[in-house]
């Protein structure tokens, strides 16, 4: 279906590059927004321009973050020994809301894929070793219950295991095939406590 | 488990197509082409979540529609009813499933609730064909008897073929070795309880097949079945002693995978021996008995799902007479009408025996151009 105003096709052809957006819905997000009124557009837009000018990497441990370095990397409150390493910033957000870990996080920023062509040197690793030093009691691997999840730990546990540093993993209790974003707080929590070393 | 009745919308050619089924015998007559496999191939959307043997939802779709619906109503061995409902729309390639209106966690999470049995055309490849055909056919059976397998060996075909790029790269472009060490680990660990299940599955199977083939058999003939793994695998081995023999076995051959570029290590590439009298089946079996095999192994296939689900399966049996002789084809339908609900597609009503009762049990169906058309009930002798 062809509309009438330019404009509006634009933001339906926007729109439906989302990821799970298909045209269908597209088309009823774009005559959504039309029938807003304008301020709610503009801090809808302003949203969307602010996420890219004023977010980015944590220095220290890669989340996203508007200050660097982050929160958690920049708190007093946090226990600095305990480094919990995981593959995507929506798996801090996931582990944050159990309110169990009270460390520090390293985000890789996705895990061993050799089907997407990512291997370790485009992963975060190098930082998370330079981050091991002496203060460093234990690093906890939490990655994704799943087959690239599982080759990052093992992978990483291979690379830890000379620095004298103890390396745990959380429990499997996750569901198989899931994500760490998708498991409830109560699960993620016992997945915390039941950890396994390394 | 009975199917009692099932809706299709835009499901191959049939556009819509509602059928209220007997609680035993269902024929679905007509002629070739009209739509009766595909009625099958319905009921088993709507117990397994996917085809018998379609590779893809999207081929499935009637052509030229944007979306396919079906429905069923599914009865449990112990009456509790459930509403099942698939939905597949082509603008997305996403299929969605509702079980009593709640999508299931996976699609896999569904296998071996509703247990279905099917024999078609397509099964002769069990007998006759490669490795690779027998190894379907006993994936089905273990997946409807175990939920963990269906996950086990997922995650082994993603790890294996997450392996098999690091080869392949190795091979063309050369690369640290270094790189499949994580991914043994993960083959390995997934690869072995892959091989326990079948291993332990063809320990209890067998019993199932031998007593099955002395029933329907008239010959003083002994069927064997057995796994032939690659990796030495005993039904009570430990995950770990099978993992460390999987590991070896690895390193024995890593340097055939580095030069060919792929795994070859693993239950991906196991054989299921079947022989009669210690003869192999494939290699000196006269037609008969490959079809008595086969048979067999499907009455058996049904025992070992009753048993392990605790819920009778349904069987489907797809023009599945057109090569037995007319006795067989009777003492078959007999012997199966005795087992549960069945649903038989044929061009030929004949191979009903002619003392057959039509009643509310046993219904008749035509199928013509994509619908179909109940007989009427015949009245009580
Ligand atoms: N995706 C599809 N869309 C529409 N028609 C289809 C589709 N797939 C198969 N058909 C039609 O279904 C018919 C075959 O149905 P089938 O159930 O195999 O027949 P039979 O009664 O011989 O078992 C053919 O006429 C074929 O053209
Ligand atoms: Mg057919
Ligand atoms: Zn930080």
């Amino acid at each position: 279906m062809r509309y009438t105003s330019e404009s509006v096709e634009q933001l339906v052809e926007e729109f439906a590059q989302l990821p799970g957006i298909g045209k269908k819905t597209a088309q009823r997000l774009a005559l959504f927004i039309l029938k807003l009124p304008r301020e709610k557009v503009v801090t809808f837009a302003q949203a969307l321009i602010n996420i890219k000018d004023k977010v980015r990497y944590c220095s220290i441990c890669s989340n996203i973050t508007e200050s660097d370095p982050c929160y958690i990397c920049s708190s007093p409150k946090r226990t600095r020994g305990i480094i919990c390493v995981v593959e995507e910033p929506r798996d801090v957000m996931a582990i944050e809301k159990t309110n169990e870990f009270h460390g520090l996080y390293h985000v890789l920023g996705g895990a061993l894929s050799p089907l997407d062509n990512i291997g370790p040197e485009d992963l975060k690793v190098k930082e998370l070793l330079a981050r091991i030093t002496d203060d460093i009691e234990e690093i906890i691997l939490a990655m994704n219950p799943n087959v690239e999840g599982e080759a990052t730990t093992i992978y990483l546990s291979r690379l830890l295991k000379p620095l004298s540093v103890k390396v745990t993993r959380i429990a499997r209790g996750l569901p198989i095939g899931g994500d760490l974003e998708f498991a409830d707080e109560a699960t993620l929590s016992r997945a915390l406590e039941g950890r396994i070393a390394l | 488990m009975k199917i009692v009745r099932a809706q299709l919308r835009q499901f191959r050619n049939h556009d819509c197509t509602e059928l209220d089924f007997g609680m035993t015998t269902n024929a679905l007559l007509g002629d070739n082409g009209h739509g009766k496999t595909n009625i099958l191939e319905a009921l088993s959307f709507l117990c397994l979540t996917k085809s018998f043997y379609a590779s893809s939802d999207a081929i499935v779709l009637q052509q030229g529609k944007d979306f396919f619906e079906l429905r069923g109503t599914l009865l449990s061995d112990v009456g509790v009813e459930h509403d099942v409902r698939i939905v597949y729309e082509s603008q997305t390639n996403h299929k969605k499933v509702f079980i009593d209106g709640k999508e299931p966690a996976t699609f896999s999470s569904v296998i071996g609730q509703f247990p279905i049995v099917v024999l078609s055309p397509e099964n002769s490849n069990i007998t006759f064909g490669t490795p690779s055909d027998r190894r379907r056919f006993m994936d089905l059976v273990v997946a409807q008897s175990s939920r963990v397998y269906v996950e086990d060996v997922l995650e082994y075909r993603k790890a294996l073929r997450q392996r098999n790029k690091i080869l392949s790269d190795i091979s063309r472009n050369g690369g640290s070795s270094a790189l499949l060490e994580p991914w043994n680990e993960t083959l390995v660990l997934h690869g072995s309880k892959v091989l326990l299940k079948r291993v332990r599955f063809f320990e209890e199977f067998a019993p199932y097949i031998m007593r099955a083939y002395a029933a329907i058999a008239h010959e003083l003939e002994t069927p064997q079945v057995e796994y032939v793994p690659n990796v030495e695998t005993a039904p009570h081995d430990s995950p770990d002693v099978v993992g460390e023999r999987f590991k070896a076995k690895l390193e024995e051959k890593k340097r055939d995978e580095l030069r060919i570029g792929s795994t070859l290590v693993g239950p991906h590439r196991d054989e299921v021996a079947f022989s009669l009298n210690g003869l192999q089946l494939r290699a000196y079996a006269s037609q008969g008995q490959h079809k008595t095999f086969l048979v067999a192994l499907k009455v058996a296939e049904f025992f070992y799902l009753k048993e392990r689900c605790a819920e009778t399966p349904v069987v489907l049996l797809d023009d599945v007479f057109t090569e037995l002789d007319g006795t067989r084809s009777q003492k078959l339908i007999a012997l199966i009408e005795s087992l549960g609900q069945t649903f038989i597609t044929t061009t030929s009503e004949h191979v009903f025996h002619e003392t057959i009762h039509w009643d509310d049990g046993r219904r008749r169906f035509t199928i013509h151009n994509g619908a179909a058309v109940q007989h009427d009930h015949e009245a009580a002798a």
